[in-house]
């Protein structure tokens, strides 16, 4: 049967690697948000050029596997590093190069998910700014991207987990994340099922936990959006989930 | 010019074992879809047993790497079959262990995607099919389907695209697919060429998911005609 203390030794050595996952994840969040920002407004208006860059860049990195980007970037980089600051460039910690395939990979779908975002926002909203005198920078900032921004964070939850997910491949460039360090582990020790339960475990305790943390923070930037929402739709709202309802029973009859 | 011949060449080397990708990606989207079918039924059914079992088993495959779904599935499932049924499956083609683990990992969305599909058809659909006198299946086969797929046809595709990149880790377990081929060519040019090599790697896998996009946004077309000629 399995080995429980082997299975304690896991975790207890595991526990180290995971600031190095969570900093993965976390970095290349920040990193990518304002640059997707940037491509999500490119494509919005249009700019010639940079439309079309976005569109392909988004395309290719969403229809690629994780991990041909790693490899790209993980044998690409050093030697195009090397040429412009010498041999130093072969001895950068490989974690930055974990930011920078996560980011590439993040800012795509990140891009698609602010430019749905600020679509979402009615046009009637633009007008009434123009109406109190708002320049458009202020209307953007102050009425648009407020709810844009609400808007986009259950997608927001979806490609944390996704990126909490996809670190799980940071130890092909050598990370010591948490995978990297229970890999070595479960080699040393020759009981795989057992550093690996350890290791999906952890990985559940971190999605969930990132989960609730996007979950409260959808209730506290939702609070006044649900109640104009309420005021002003409250019978259709009450109609729709009326409907809804009824529409369980065809299975259960 | 010399990379777009390297490339070139990389990609007539690669090509040869796309079967494998094809073969574990279509094997787990037949079975994958099927084992999201029966996560679908039970979680639009009336047990509330059952309802609780699906959530949690969609929420758990979600929120597990797939990565570490190819291991637990790689070393566990051996692990079960010998400790609880004593049949030794560690001489399996490691190819199954893949497809089963992507099945596991596709049926997931697919529950939640069809799951969503049949919950936008409106219930008056349903009546109607009552009123011309048509039973439960021809009702469920002849109105519900057909108004589901093309309201599934797009998420289905996202998935697929999913499944097609998820199933590029077949090579972590030991299976000569294009991934560990293009780790093969690099290391034999003693790491020379990389970057041209897995960018024919990614090359081949774009054209795939584009060629996914492509068909399925044709499918939803043909249905769509087909859709409107009727309500006309």
């Amino acid at each position: 049967m399995l080995n429980t203390d082997f299975m304690l030794q896991v975790a207890k050595a595991t526990i180290k690697g995971v600031p190095v996952t969570l900093e993965i994840v976390i970095v290349s969040l920040i990193l990518a948000l304002p640059i997707s920002f940037v491509f999500a407004l490119l494509r919005l208006y249009s700019v010639k050029g940079g439309n079309q860059f976005v569109k392909l860049y988004v395309s290719f990195i969403r229809g690629t596997p994780i991990i041909a980007q790693i490899l790209i970037v993980y044998s690409a980089f050093p030697s195009l590093l090397a040429s412009f600051i010498g041999k130093s460039a072969f001895a950068i910690d490989p974690i930055n190069y974990a930011y920078i395939v996560f980011t590439i990979n993040a800012v795509a779908s990140l891009t698609e998910v602010f430019r749905s975002a600020l679509q979402t926002v009615d046009r009637g909203q633009y007008e009434a700014g123009t109406m109190v005198g708002m320049t458009s920078s202020q209307i953007f900032r102050r009425i648009i991207l407020p709810q844009a921004l609400v808007s986009a964070l259950p997608n927001l939850t979806n490609i944390t987990l996704g990126l909490v997910k996809n670190s799980a491949l940071a130890f092909i460039m050598s990370v010591k994340d948490i995978t990297a360090i229970a890999k070595t582990e479960a080699a040393f020790n020759y009981s795989f099922l057992e550093a690996y339960l350890v290791l999906w475990v952890y990985y559940l305790i971190i999605s969930y936990a990132a989960e609730l943390i996007f979950k409260s923070l959808e209730l506290y930037f939702g609070r006044y959006r649900k109640q104009v929402k309420k005021r002003h739709y409250s019978n259709k709202e009450q109609l729709i989930s009326v409907t809804t309802d009824k529409r369980r029973s065809p299975a259960q009859g | 010019m010399r990379n777009f011949e390297l490339i070139g060449n990389f990609l007539l080397q690669l090509l040869p074992v796309i079967n494998i990708t094809l073969t574990v990606s279509v094997s787990a989207l037949v079975l994958g879809s099927f084992i999201g079918l029966i996560l679908t039924l039970g979680k639009i059914g009336s047990s509330r047993i059952l309802r609780g079992i699906v959530a949690g088993y969609i929420s758990i495959v979600r929120a597990t790497p797939p990565i570490i779904m190819i291991f637990l599935v790689y070393y566990g499932l051996p692990f079960i079959t010998a400790n609880f049924f004593k049949i030794n499956i560690e001489g399996w083609n490691r190819i199954y262990f893949v497809i089963i683990a992507l099945t596991l990992l596709f049926s997931a969305p697919v529950a939640e995607i069809m799951r969503s599909a049949y919950l936008s058809i409106d219930k008056g659909q349903y009546e109607a099919g009552i009123m011309v006198g048509m039973n439960k299946f021809q009702i469920f086969y002849r109105i519900i389907l057909p108004q589901a797929t093309v309201v599934a046809l797009p998420n289905y595709a996202t998935a697929l695209i999913n499944l097609l990149k998820e199933g590029s880790l077949t090579f972590t377990i030991g299976v000569v697919d294009m991934v560990a081929k293009s780790q093969m060519i690099v290391s034999n040019n003693s790491g020379g060429y990389a970057w041209q090599t897995y960018g024919s790697l990614a090359l081949i896998y774009w054209a795939l998911s584009l060629a996914i996009g492509r068909v399925v946004a044709l499918s939803e077309k043909a249905y769509q005609k087909k859709r409107q000629s009727i309500s006309i």
